[in-house]
């Protein structure tokens, strides 16, 4: 069941690659089709879904290479579920909203499919060196993305994004490796290693390579600046994809083989996490009311969404965990729609310059929708009820706000700046006076407007309606909290 | 008897928000044929059917005991977060009174509106801040109070955002939207921290939770005082204040609503959460101080303002404290029938005093004179506004205020007493300043020609007042009158003889033309201190707005040339060593060896390192 999602893309990409397809406009119509199919049967599985039980569902095992434990081994829970949903989607969104007339399309489309197989390898790979593998293997695809189709300075951040992630490569294969050797292990597969028989220190290494080494993906401050450049200088659709999927690998595998296999360390090093994402949250959010370009705000907005996620994951309560996997979907979402639009501004407008951009409200000559619907993704960053950030934030915030309460505050705190950039960038782009000399700007198209519509809605309805996001999350949080709720400490105060 | 209505009323709010949904195709663009008008009157068709379903189903609950009704929304583990309502006759009420009011703005938007183009906007937005209000009135829970404060913040930034490309227009809405969500935030720190504590969010269980709860005095202290400053923004009180004022830049019809039931919703949370401050005396002295401080504040600014609107709003922000400190002294009922009399009060005095800003085109005070002989239905209806805003018996806020005052002299609040004398006087003092420098004098450039407004502006006005004029019959009706004998008492005189003072000392100076205005007080400074809003804006600019500029600036600085300096540098010095390292590789066998011999070497010395102390050296000498 699972391997339709590897093995569709790929093959996918093998055909776009090599099959004469004609002009780049089918090229893009295949690949968007192949997209759909894949996120089809995601929708399929979550369908399939068992609800009520936590573990790994539709798994699929082959021994693979034996004697050095790698086995071809996957299966997905509510961890990996909302994730493979999101990056199924988030493909078909870059896949569509991709120019028209990009050049070397053969390469562009297929390397975009090897992301979304190669992400979603990662998320349902049961083996850990089968996860490195996978987790190493999207850095060429997105290296060129950036690299090839990216701005002015595409060479220096592709190579930038390329040294940092393959160290964060590396720190995780040794972290990997240490742990199956030092716990004796025969194999890599997840379900037989455990940390039960190591010492508190060994742990304590392991450990720290692991969030360095996904601390740089995700990122964290201070390892995070790959990351604006990264995002600046990529088209929008490798934007998405990078800001919106490969991000999430960083906190998937935090939570996945920090959280879950270092339960008892883990709640030693909680409060520095803690300390560290609330930082990340407020230095975003910072540096974000400093920029004068839409694009790099918006990159460095996303470090502080993911420090939420951090927060989260430290407190490590049935909740905050929740909250964590629901804050990476929303972020996901959010994201993209802010990458997306921001795109078409650049597009139409011809500037993400803040000091240039104004009024782009106006109904007749400006790009009202654009600005409307930009208003809209700005507010559900800055999480505004109604929207899916809020619900995912709010989740966050109750749930670790009885482990740790100061950090907690201090992420309110932040959100409110989070409304400071935004209101910045609204205020700067959207109100104002169109220069009626300058401002002749094309048209923008339906089919241009689709996935910003998709996006929305998913956004707007996921904000009404959480539960609907929740409920496949649910099952795996209570397995692996580390923590009690706040409610479930008062329960066992007033039974005593 | 059926309970079809009743049952229903969840619904109230969803036809707002099928207007505002519905409204949409007409923005430009979309549909081109019929023009903008019909997503105009389609709301009102809705809000009108809202008004009625709202009636009729306080018919069927008149005279009986609360009903609640509960949805889910989320379910997570342990938080389990539902959608309470509360039916009763209270909320029914409050609906109404939304509803109603919603109605006559969007009939007066339809005059005020008459010629701009962007309708679908405005009569969505104006729909959605219904739905909000509707829901708020509705909602028995802390948490969806929240969500709705929340969205109605961003419901003000955009609806002040209306006409956006001025620049004013842009910076008031930006400054509303920030000023109220420092109130949200800190209200959202106290919905996360309640609950751990009290393991719900419904205002009825709260209250019952109080009663027996065992908390921390500290922490309960904090978390009422949290739970303060979402009401506090909204209501524009101290220090949260500057953003009403900047709101008057927005449209006229918006303002109607805002002035009168949107900063009630801040009141209205206050009121359903008293039972939790009860238990908290700190909260109570700081909300009675916040409105204490406000009300008198507010009341001496509204008088140095020369723009008319933003005078008003002062105003909005003194009765507001009132409020506060009815909340305060736990009067929740008092304060009830306060915002219902001061609601429709300012609703008509916004109203007659835009159909005159409208077509005098102007704000500015100063330019006005001489309106009484061309705008009369306009000046009496500003004259019954005004008088139902302060004690002047027997219209509207006159019960309210006795009520009020009587209570605190009973309870030995001498000080608050004096308070509010100070602020009726002052109030009273301030709207006769407006209708003498408007209708009184002469008339200047700006008023010579100034007819009436449209039917859709004039009509909703006139009815606005015939309320106002029944008001004191309407709340015998709900026997919501405080007792004669409650209130005939020296106090009641004072406050009665406050307003006389008030309106006699300003009418003396404002209707009189020996005397030259603007007055100008022997003591610059102080008048130019109220009048620039006690340097509000200017005390935010130069520390927090230069606060955080700063630390952004600093942290993108050390973010471009320390951090990512660092990493640059590391990036450098290997490129470096490379370019300079690749000068050893000369081509000579010998230094190949060489190099290999040395590293042999050293590996060896390497390996044998612990060895290396037993070593004799004796062989050599």
């Amino acid at each position: 069941m699972l391997s339709v999602l590897l093995l569709v893309p790929i093959i996918g990409a093998a055909i776009v690659a090599f099959l004469p397809m004609g002009e780049s406009k089918r090229l893009r119509q295949f690949t968007a089709i192949i997209a759909t199919l894949v996120f089809a049967w995601i929708v399929y599985l979550l369908t399939q879904f068992d609800l009520s039980n936590s573990g790994f569902q539709f798994s699929e095992y082959l021994s693979w290479v034996q004697p050095i434990g790698l086995s071809y081994s996957l299966g997905v829970d509510g961890l990996s579920m909302p994730l493979l949903a999101l990056n199924g989607l988030l493909t078909w969104i870059a896949i569509y909203s991709s120019r028209g007339d990009i050049e070397r399309p053969r390469l562009y489309y297929s390397l975009i499919l090897l992301v979304n197989a190669g992400v979603s390898g990662a998320l349902m790979a049961q083996n850990l060196l089968l996860f490195v593998i996978f987790y190493e293997l999207e850095l060429i695809p997105f290296y060129l993305l950036i690299g090839i189709w990216g701005g002015k300075k595409r060479g220096y951040a592709a190579t930038k994004f390329l040294l940092y992630t393959a160290v964060s490569g590396l720190l995780v294969l040794a972290a990997f490796l240490g742990l199956a050797f030092l716990s004796a292990t025969p194999n890599f597969d997840y379900n037989s290693i455990t940390t039960e028989g190591l010492g508190l220190t060994t742990q304590l290494v392991l450990l720290t390579l692991l969030l360095v080494g996904f601390g740089i993906k995700i990122p964290l401050v201070p390892l995070h600046t790959w990351m604006p450049d990264a995002y600046v200088e990529s088209s929008p659709s490798t934007a998405i994809l990078l800001g919106g999927v490969l991000a999430k690998l960083g906190t998937y595998g935090l939570v996945r083989f920090g959280l879950q296999l270092f339960p008892e360390t883990w709640s030693l090093v909680a409060p520095g996490l803690a300390a560290i994402g609330t930082v990340s949250v407020v230095y975003g959010a910072m540096a974000a009311i400093a920029q004068k370009d839409i694009k790099r705000m918006v990159a460095y907005s996303s470090i502080g969404h993911m420090g939420y996620i951090l927060v989260a994951a430290a407190a490590g309560t049935e909740l905050s965990v929740l909250g964590a996997v629901a804050q990476m979907v929303s972020h996901g979402l959010i994201l993209a729609l802010l990458f997306y639009l921001v795109g078409i501004v650049e597009q139409k407008a011809g500037t993400r310059e803040l000091d240039v951009l104004n009024g782009l409200m106006n109904p007749i000559r400006g790009l009202p929708l654009t600005s409307a619907l930009l208003i809209m993704a700005g507010m559900g960053s800055a999480g505004i009820p109604g929207l899916v950030g809020f619900a995912a934030e709010f989740i966050v915030f109750q749930g670790s706000f009885t482990t740790f309460p100061i950090p907690v505050l201090v992420c309110i705190i932040a959100s409110g700046l989070t409304a400071v950039y935004f209101v910045i960038l609204l205020n700067r782009t959207c109100f104002g006076k169109l220069d009626n000399e300058t401002a002749y700007y094309p048209k923008v198209l339906l089919t241009e407007r689709i996935p910003a519509f998709v996006l929305t809605v998913t956004i707007l309805f996921l904000g009404l309606q959480p539960n609907w996001m929740i409920r496949w999350i649910k099952p795996y949080t209570t397995s692996v909290a580390v923590n009690p709720t706040g409610l479930q400490i008062a329960q066992v105060e007033t039974q005593k | 008897m059926t309970q079809v209505f009743s049952q229903t009323i969840w619904l109230v709010p969803c036809y707002a928000l099928i207007g505002a949904i519905l409204a949409i195709p007409w923005s430009p663009g979309i549909i081109k044929k019929t023009g903008p008008r019909p997503s105009g009157y389609l709301n009102a068709i809705m809000t009108l059917w809202a008004f009625c379903h709202s009636l009729l189903s306080l018919k069927e609950i008149w005279g009986k005991a609360p009903q609640y009704l509960s949805f889910g929304w989320l379910n997570a583990p342990g938080l389990n977060i539902t959608f309470d309502i509360e039916i009763s006759m209270v909320t029914v009420g409050a609906l109404m009174l939304v509803t109603g009011l919603n109605f006559a703005a969007q009939i007066y938007a339809i005059g005020y509106l008459e010629m701009d183009w962007g309708w679908a906007r405005f009569y969505s937005l104006l729909a959605l801040f219904e739905a909000g209000m509707c829901t708020l009135v509705l909602c028995n829970s802390l948490f969806f109070s929240y969500v709705v404060l929340e969205i109605l913040t961003l419901g003000t930034y955009l609806l002040i955002g209306y006409w956006f490309n001025q620049s004013l227009v842009v910076t008031g809405a930006r400054d509303a939207f920030l000023t109220k969500r420092v109130g949200d935030l800190i209200l959202l720190m106290g919905v996360v921290a309640l609950w751990p504590l009290a393991g719900t969010w419904n205002y009825t269980e709260l209250g019952q939770w109080i009663q027996t709860a065992d908390v921390n005095p500290t922490l309960l202290t904090w978390v009422t005082l949290a739970l303060i400053a979402g009401p506090l923004g909204k209501c524009a009180q101290f220090p949260l204040h500057l953003w009403l004022d900047e709101a008057m830049e927005g449209p006229m019809p918006a303002t109607i609503l805002r002035n009168t039931i949107v900063v009630s919703t801040g009141a209205w949370v206050l009121i359903k959460l008293q039972p939790l401050f009860a238990a908290s005396p700190i909260a109570l002295d700081v909300m009675i101080w916040i409105g204490a401080a406000t009300a008198v504040g507010a009341s001496l600014i509204a008088i140095a303002q020369i723009d008319l609107k933003r005078s008003l709003s002062y105003s909005v922000s003194a009765y507001m404290g009132l409020v506060f400190i009815a909340v305060g002294t736990l009067q929740a009922q008092t304060a009830l029938v306060l915002l219902l009399t001061y609601a429709i009060a300012m609703a008509l005095l916004v109203m007659s005093m835009g159909g005159i800003i409208l077509n005098n085109i102007s704000q500015d005070l100063r330019q006005y004179g001489g309106l009484w002989q061309r705008r009369p239905v306009s000046g009496i209806c500003f004259l019954v506004g005004a008088a139902s805003l302060v004690a002047f018996p027997p219209l509207g806020c006159f019960w309210a205020l006795s009520q009020l005052i009587n209570t605190l002299w009973d309870a030995q609040f001498f000080g608050l007493v004096g308070v509010i004398i100070a602020v009726n006087a002052l109030t009273a003092f301030s709207v006769t300043r407006e209708f003498s420098l408007m209708f009184g004098g002469k008339a200047t450039s700006t008023t010579r020609r100034s007819p009436e407004g449209l039917w859709a502006l004039v009509l909703p006005m006139t009815i606005t007042m015939g309320f106002a004029l029944h008001l004191p019959l309407v709340l015998s009706q709900l026997n919501l009158l405080p007792d004669w004998a409650e209130i005939l008492t020296p106090i009641t005189g004072a406050l009665v003889g406050s307003t006389l003072v008030g309106t006699g000392i300003s009418a003396f100076i404002y209707l009189n033309d020996n005397i030259a205005k603007p007055l100008n007080l022997p003591f610059k400074p102080i008048q130019n201190f109220f009048a620039y809003d006690l340097y509000t804006a200017q005390l935010y600019r130069v520390t927090i707005v230069f606060v955080v500029g700063l630390v952004s600036q600093i942290i993108y600085w050390l973010d471009r040339f320390i951090v990512d300096g660092f990493i640059n540098l590391i990036g450098l010095a290997t490129v470096f060593g490379g370019q300079t390292l690749r000068y050893n590789v000369s081509g000579q066998t010998q230094f190949y060896v060489l190099s290999i011999m040395l590293g042999l070497a050293l590996f060896g010395i390497a390996l044998c390192w612990p060895w290396l102390p037993h070593v004799s050296l004796s062989f050599i000498g």
